[in-house]
């Protein structure tokens, strides 16, 4: 079954627009959802033009199609139980939040807070991530505890934040703090990034571009074999905060 | 007329001992106030917006209170997305009116704290906060630490009345028992009187507290030569100091809100005071800048549950500073009106922000002609917190104290104002 | 005000030893008359239960340190909201919900009447405010002398009368309740990082001991003539073998006071530990109730942990302290200049835990040792032991030794080696229930003379209807009815208006703020005595003209004057 949601044109295309009832198992009941657009209830249909095609038995065979300009478009995929949902353009923030399961691809670029407080299922943005990508929220402990997060792009600053559990791979760049606070977890990052996993706990992070403003306390622990079979080095910590994660860099620069 | 005991409504220092002459309504003296209350307390009654104006074409005209109330109502009401701002100073019957406006109208509130000590209340929503009453700092520090802030320009009585120079109970000389780290990118007036200067790098703060808390650990083993500029001897010698000390307060200002980081450069430094208090005793205060900021966070909090930057767009409080804090929304052009109250967001907000406003219908709530007035259609002018109205102030650590107003120049208080705005909000939503 | 007519209300009023019989409650003016006429708005309260409205005997709801607890943990915000609905705001918080939470929960409750835990005078102006925006009970205010110089000082001297006008002038200027001491001499010790561990330990500088300012606090209750007595937080909470300490406290009580108590010490159950360390930890529940039926001058409350997260908030700083130093949770700190101290951390009570297995019997054991209900009043210190929602549960287990029993088979497995809870048999009644949710707590806070905690002719008309009809319910074995019943009134009526239906708030409110003004001979005024003044413009930080409570700050409120012995 697709259902394939086209945003319509609007008067204010700034205004953001929450929709966490965009989701496959919600949609596959065919029930009367409403998204919110600032502080007005508006019909599903009345902000998408809305087309159904085919059956589905169970969630799993539910794909639900975003078209248009889906960039101030918020909660898509919010406690997302199964499924999958394609993204054709841009997302708007908190995409994914709470996923327990089920597919989510964004093959635009993503807002903020991507994937947050994820559980499980996968969530993939071809494009570039906003801040806050696959962390978790003010206050928590935990952030994502489970699932697998992919950028193909670039990430801003504290990506995996409070990283708790589960799978977090950028190929790009990451912006500044990418795994600050993690206790649990992988954090992979394909190209530079600047200050990672600050009071880090556990949990494994790879860079295998540069690390700047290295954090200065953490332990080095001499050369190993990086995730690419080449050289990387290796570091425990954060010794600041009692830490006994694993910090795998190839490239780093300390600011002296 | 004398008045004493007066309270000083400028910074977050909320000086209560001042005494103001008064001749008729013009304020001809002000003493014990610092150079910043002074000038304001010697102007702020005079140089006011005479009544209400709006935008008419392309010039400013007069109004009636009634009509400017109408409109702003009228603008909020219309409104996808409203957002409320500012707060800092006024006083808390009024932010709490403010409060219960937005939650009405489906709205966003938010206050300076956006822009100043947010970071500092990210922090705190971490790692908590190690505080006390600035009393216990007087009475008791032996070290204090003012880091990436300079109070001797920003806060200037804050040493004469709460460290360096102040009387403390458990001091025999005090002046002289109290040691003062200062830490900056940069020499100021406070650095040039500190025992011990740390020069820090810019954007290196965050480094610096991890090595001073491997430090005080017992772990320097692990710390390069040099920190951010710092060296290891004098970080050494520092985290001595900290923990030889019966006593230290650490006070911090933007310099550390707003580097690289942010809310982790204050992490930090909270951690930093945690490890600190297993050995001896120290606590930690944000050096608030308006005088009633954190009253609009203590309000904003009892009444919605967060402290700033709240969104009751689906009539339930939603908190996420990035995204429901003003200068987020007003760079992304999400609102579509905008109130401004006690504040001057002309003055601080970048540029894309300032732009959005002009497009917008922006009522301005504000004693006087400011930077903020020309990106508005509608001004109104009320009474200043402090001189001709009153209400509670919180100080930057926590102590709620009764504004007092001495003067009457016929303005209605921010309170009146607002509380007349949202009956008509009231009366349009309930009919 | 409108006229109410109560009709066929099943009424359990302890003071006025009515249980359980039939009859109409007539309210005019918001108060308890004989009968009213015939425009009256008439409840049908169908043969339900019907009580006085709930008296919260200790709850922490307003404040500095309440609001630190608020936006320090947007998670537990997060956790409890609600939308706005009619006349209903918009709420938040879990375990430290915000005050329109509060008021709205605890009136769902069929809580007419809060005693605020813990307010520092310095900052009494913040829980003034904060009461205001918790318009549906009335409230007032503990006031916080633990650590006070002026009255440590005169206690030290010898000096009970200084001592007395000292307090006496405080609860006059800040508008507060009553006499509160918390960890007494351990948070003046705490600004330096230290503690007392003894009630015999001298504080440091002040040269008093704890047992001296419990003593001296309770001649100065005394003296001053308080409807309430001194409340006490004793020292060592939460250390395994303070069960000594806490003895050694009550013993210390003499019995002062005819119409009352002469200490009211609070949250015993974290005073209630055995062993000397974690592993040796066990309940000493048994000794201290001993303690307890043995000295009708003294009323305690339980302070009952359930299990879940919470927030622990008190004074008592050094405490939160360890507690942090044992989680390494997110962790606050407040000294208070001159006064007091405080410190909040999130917590987390499993079952998991032996510890928290062995707290959440101490508890119950308390209850059911303690054999006069009107000595043990039921409370959870909220949020400290458990939310306060979780009270209907509580009412539960005291009524019923087989919910305890299928409660006890979840806990930790070696928990009945280390307490007493499994061979307690007894079951509260309805009527022991409703003396330690409010008539109890009326009387010992002194406040039945203004009418709260009884439906007698003249009282405030501040009335529970609960969902329960006595004759019908097995509360042994139907023990989720208990807790669905204590949980939602049919209705909550306050002075006279009824202000919840079903768990619907249905107005505004407008509450009032109970304050003891203690009437002292003007040659004892301290505020002229020179000494004090000095020490106030030397040592404070804000000027002694500024400290006083306004009057704009009370709205509604009832001043008790007493006529002070000095």
């Amino acid at each position: 079954m697709r259902i394939i949601l086209t945003m319509r044109p609007r008067k204010n295309p700034f205004i953001p627009i929450e929709a966490e009832g965009i989701v496959p198992s919600i949609l596959m009941t065919g029930a009367e959802i409403t998204v919110w657009e600032g502080n007005r209830e508006r019909r599903l249909d009345e902000v998408f033009e809305v087309a159904v095609e085919g059956e589905a038995a169970t969630v799993e065979e539910v794909e639900v199609v975003l078209r248009g300009d889906t960039s101030r478009l918020k909660r898509v995929g919010e406690y997302m139980d199964g499924g999958r949902i394609t993204v054709e353009g841009d997302i708007g923030m908190h995409c994914g939040n709470f996923m327990k399961a089920g597919t989510i691809e964004v093959m635009g670029n993503a807002d903020g807070w991507f994937a947050r407080e994820l559980c499980g299922g996968t969530v993939i943005c071809r494009g570039d991530a906003g801040h806050y990508c696959a962390s978790g929220y003010r206050g928590e402990k935990k952030g994502m505890t489970g699932g697998r997060v992919e950028v193909f792009g670039n990430a801003g600053d504290f990506a995996a934040e409070h990283l708790a559990g589960g799978e977090v791979v950028i190929h790009g760049n990451c912006g500044d703090m990418a795994g600050v606070e993690m206790h649990g977890g992988t954090l992979s990052i394909g190209g530079d990034c600047s200050r990672p996993c600050g009071n880090m706990t556990g949990g494994t992070c790879t860079v295998l571009g540069c690390a700047y403003g290295m954090i200065p306390t953490f332990q080095a622990k001499g050369e190993t074999n990086g995730p690419d079979g080449k050289n990387i080095s290796a570091f425990t910590g954060d010794i600041a905060n009692r830490g006994k994660g694993s910090l795998l860099v190839r490239r780093y620069q300390y600011l002296k | 007329m004398i008045h004493r005991d007066m309270i000083c409504p400028f910074c977050g220092c909320l000086c209560d001992d001042l005494v103001i002459t008064t001749e008729g309504n013009e304020v001809v003296q002000v003493d014990n106030a610092c150079t910043l209350g002074t000038h304001k307390l010697m102007g702020a009654w005079k140089n006011r917006l005479k009544n209400p104006i709006m935008r008419d074409g392309g010039e400013w005209r007069d109004a009636s209170y009634e009509e400017a109330i109408e409109y702003a109502a009228g603008v909020l009401l219309d409104a996808d997305r409203p957002l409320l701002y500012g707060w800092s100073s006024t006083q808390g019957e009024a932010q709490g009116l403010g409060v219960s406006m937005a939650e009405l109208l489906g709205g966003v509130i938010d206050s300076t704290t956006s822009v100043c000590h947010g970071p500092s209340i990210l922090a705190i929503q971490e790692v908590g906060h190690p505080g006390c009453t600035l009393g216990q700092v007087k009475n008791r520090a032996d070290l204090v630490i003012y880091w990436a802030c300079n109070p001797t320009e920003a806060h200037p009585r804050h040493m004469s009345r709460y460290t360096t120079y102040a009387d403390g109970f458990f001091l025999e000389n005090a002046f002289r028992d109290r040691k003062l780290i200062v830490v900056d990118v940069r020499k100021s007036e406070t650095t040039s009187i500190a025992d011990e200067f740390v020069k820090v790098k810019p954007g290196g703060d965050y480094a610096v507290f991890s090595a001073l808390r491997a430090i005080v650990r017992g772990r320097a083993d692990v710390v390069p030569d040099t920190v951010a500029g710092v060296s290891k001897e004098q970080l050494v010698r520092i985290g001595a100091m900290c923990k030889e000390a019966k006593f230290g307060a650490l006070f911090f200002g933007v310099g550390l809100t707003m580097a690289p980081g942010k809310y982790k450069n204050i992490r930090n430094a909270i951690e930093l005071v945690d490890e600190l208090n297993r050995y001896t005793k120290w606590t930690l205060t944000p050096l608030r800048g308006h005088y009633n900021v954190y009253g609009s966070n203590e309000v904003f909090t009892w009444m919605t549950g967060y402290p700033y930057a709240v969104d009751f767009s689906r009539q339930i409080a939603f908190y996420n500073p990035g995204e429901t804090t003003a200068v987020d929304i007003l760079a992304r052009k999400e609102c579509d009106a905008c109130l401004i109250v006690a504040s001057d967001p002309g003055a601080h907000f970048p540029k894309a922000c300032l732009e959005h406003l002009t497009k917008i219908p922006t009522v301005l709530i504000d004693p006087m002609h400011t930077v903020t007035t020309p990106l508005c259609r509608c001004q109104i002018p009320t009474a200043v917190n402090g001189i001709d109205a009153g209400g509670t102030a919180y100080r930057m650590d926590g102590v709620p104290i009764h504004v007092k107003k001495f003067m009457d120049l016929g303005y209605p208080s921010d309170t009146e104002v607002i509380g007349r705005i949202f009956e008509r909000i009231q009366e349009v939503k309930h009919p | 005000m409108s006229d109410l007519l109560i009709k066929n209300a099943f009424v359990i009023d302890p003071i006025n030893r009515i249980n359980g019989e039939i009859m109409d409650i007539a309210v005019r003016d918001g108060r308890i008359v004989e009968d009213v006429g015939q425009g009256a708005e008439v409840i049908d309260a169908g043969g339900h239960l019907t009580l006085p409205g709930g008296v919260d005997s200790h709850t922490h709801i307003c404040g500095t340190k309440v609001n630190f607890g608020r936006y320090m943990s947007p998670e537990d915000m997060r956790a409890g909201r609600e939308a706005r609905r009619g006349v209903k705001h918009s709420i938040s918080g879990y375990s430290v919900p915000t005050t329109y939470a509060n008021s709205y929960r605890y009136a769902i409750m069929g809580y007419t009447t809060l005693l605020e835990g813990a307010m520092a005078p310095l900052e009494a102006r913040h829980t003034h405010e904060e009461f205001s925006a918790t318009p549906l009970q009335d409230v007032m205010a503990n006031t916080l002398f633990d650590g006070n110089w002026g009255v440590m000082e005169a206690i030290r001297d010898g000096d009970i009368e200084r001592a007395a006008a000292i307090v006496g002038w405080t609860l006059s200027a800040v508008k507060g309740f009553g006499i509160k001491l918390t960890n007494p001499g351990g948070t003046e010790a705490w600004g330096y990082g230290k503690d007392v561990t003894c009630i015999r330990d001298k504080v440091p500088h002040f040269e008093v001991s704890p047992a001296e300012i419990v003593e001296g606090m309770i001649r100065v209750c005394e003296l001053l003539r308080l409807p309430h007595s001194v409340h006490l937080h004793c020292n060592n909470l939460g250390k395994p073998g303070n069960y000594a300490c806490t003895v050694g406290t009550l013993n210390l009580a003499p019995d002062l006071n005819e119409k009352r108590q002469t200490l009211y010490a609070t949250h015993v159950q974290f005073h209630s530990y055995g062993g000397s360390d974690w592993k040796t930890f066990c309940s000493k529940a048994e000794p201290v109730a001993y303690t307890v039926n043995n000295r009708p001058q003294i009323v305690i409350d339980m302070g009952q942990v359930m299990f879940g997260k919470t927030t622990t908030m008190t004074a008592d700083g050094p405490m939160e302290f360890n507690l942090y130093r044992l989680h390494h949770d997110k962790w606050s700190n407040h000294d208070v200049e001159l006064e007091t101290g405080s410190g909040i951390i999130p917590v987390l009570y499993r079952r998991k835990n032996l510890v928290n297995s062995i707290m959440w019997s101490i508890g119950l054991e308390l209850a059911l040792l303690v054999k006069n209900p009107w000595q043990c009043m039921l409370t959870t210190d909220n949020p400290n032991g458990a939310p306060f929602v979780k009270y209907p549960e509580i009412i539960a287990l005291l009524m019923s030794k087989k919910y305890r029993d299928a409660e006890f088979a979840t806990v930790h497995p070696d928990t009945g080696s280390k307490v007493v809870l499994p061979a307690l048999e007894r079951e509260l009644d309805w009527n022991e229930i409703a003396v330690m949710t409010r008539a109890g707590q009326a009387k010992a806070l002194g406040i039945t003379g203004i009418g709260k905690g009884h439906l007698g002719i003249g009282a405030e008309a501040d009335i529970a209807v609960y969902p329960l009809k006595v004759d019908e319910i097995d509360p042994s074995t139907e023990y989720q009815r208990v807790i669905d019943g204590f949980a939602k009134t049919k209705w909550t009526v306050k002075r006279g208006r009824p202000v919840s239906r079903d768990g619907e708030i249905l107005v505004h409110g407008e509450n009032t703020t109970i304050w003891v003004d203690p009437k002292i001979r003007p040659e004892r005024d301290i505020s002229r005595d020179p000494r004090f003044v000095e020490m106030f413009n030397h040592w404070y930080s804000v000027r002694m003209s500024n400290y006083p409570v306004q009057d704009e700050y009370l709205r509604r409120n009832l001043r008790m004057e007493t006529e002070a012995a000095i």
